[in-house]
């Protein structure tokens, strides 16, 4: 199966570890990920008019047709993007978490165990909101951190917001917000947007911040520690 | 002047003005938004309202910090998408910050975000602001890039 790869803007940069991630995590499950020709911006949030946005991804859409009309992308906000700017629904649309089931992770023989260590898997917004555009299964990361044996914290304030989208506006409100977060839970905290990498990295002192993909490359032994 | 305004938070969100209609007052989105729970003590609603009542509304501390979560939007009963109603009133009366302008001008030149020029665009407002203390934060996992051009592969 060959899907079309849009890694988005923060992934070629300061998310390079979700990229490597993402890739190493599909070729270890087999599926080839051809990365979209010549891609450009989702257009964020940060357009007031939605139709620009939504232009801005249609273009990403076109230049995907000849690679696949499956197309995979591992940043929620690039997801989101994208799967409304997909109206006729002559795309399918995937965050790496609507592709992957518990099931497909498991079926990877594991070498490694997560006994004795305390996730917090923080979805934050947009991976579950709004409904249209949200991943299906809610508790995906809680399903493979406790079977590999860890301990999960924090599920009450797992879809809070972290205030990334404000953070160059208002220095005080992301860390007002994130501040209740870490508060709230406890161990290794597991993330899967690039801005709320940035957010939470900025105030959680000794917490270590980890992509859902370094979790379960992890486990499966293709990194030597979390 | 106003009128036109109006039109264009319409145009821009794709609703039309008896999409507000309904709202019913319920103030679900206040119980829910998350500038509530630091205490920013707002009420999304008023937005709403304004815009159905042909007010224009630029002054609401909503307008610069809602940060797009879209806690309202999942529990109102309507799903009426504040966010973006907040985010073409922020576009039309122009209370762009300088990170978003940093944003657009890298999209208008690269056709993508490129971090390095954005931080670079920004700097005099990260170092003023006290932003320069999360910078050892992010250099930990944070590197340089070089910029792909618009147009090429």
């Amino acid at each position: 199966m060959i899907y079309a790869y849009y890694p988005g803007c923060s992934l070629k940069g300061s998310a390079k570890r979700l990229d490597d991630g993402v890739r190493r995590v599909f070729n270890l499950l087999g599926i080839t990920l051809n990365e979209i020709p010549d891609w450009n911006c989702c257009g964020l949030v940060e357009y007031g008019d939605a139709y620009r946005v939504r232009l801005l991804s249609k273009k990403n859409l076109e230049k995907a047709l000849p690679v696949s009309t499956e197309v995979i992308a591992p940043c929620p906000l690039c997801a989101k993007n994208l799967k409304e700017s997909n109206e006729d629904s002559r795309f399918s649309i995937f965050h790496p978490l609507d592709l992957l089931t518990p099931q497909d992770i498991l079926s990877i023989p594991a070498k490694r165990d997560l006994k004795g260590h305390v996730f917090f898997p923080y979805y934050g917004c947009l991976l579950v909101r709004p409904k249209e555009t949200a991943i299906k299964d809610r508790e995906i990361m809680e399903k493979v951190i406790l079977y590999y044996g860890g301990e999960v914290t924090g599920t009450e304030v797992k879809d809070r917001c972290c205030g990334g989208n404000r953070f160059f506006v208002d220095r005080e409100l992301p860390e007002k917000l994130s501040r209740i977060i870490l508060e709230r839970s406890c161990g290794t905290i597991v993330v899967f947007c690039p801005l709320c990498h940035m957010v939470l990295k900025s105030f959680s002192g000794e917490r270590k911040v980890v992509y859902f993909t370094d979790v379960i490359l992890y486990v499966l032994g293709e990194k030597k520690k979390l | 002047m106003h009128q036109t305004e109006e039109e264009k938070i319409f145009e821009y969100t794709g609703y039309r003005r008896d999409d507000f209609s309904v709202c019913l007052g319920c103030r679900i989105c206040a119980s829910v938004c998350s500038l509530n729970d630091v205490g920013a003590n707002v009420n999304p609603q008023d937005i709403l309202l304004s815009v159905f009542l042909r007010k224009m509304v630029d002054d609401h501390p909503l307008i610069r910090l809602c940060t797009s979560c879209y806690k309202c939007t999942d529990s109102c009963p309507w799903g009426i998408r504040i966010p973006e109603v907040i985010r073409a009133i922020r576009e039309i009366s122009k209370k762009e910050e300088k990170f978003g302008k940093a944003l657009r001008s890298s999209i208008e030149l690269f056709g993508r975000v490129y971090e390095p020029y954005v931080v670079f665009r920004i700097m005099p407002y990260l170092l003023k602001n006290g932003y320069w203390k999360f910078f050892p934060r992010w250099t930990e996992y944070m590197s340089f890039h070089l910029p792909r051009l618009k147009g090429s592969k």
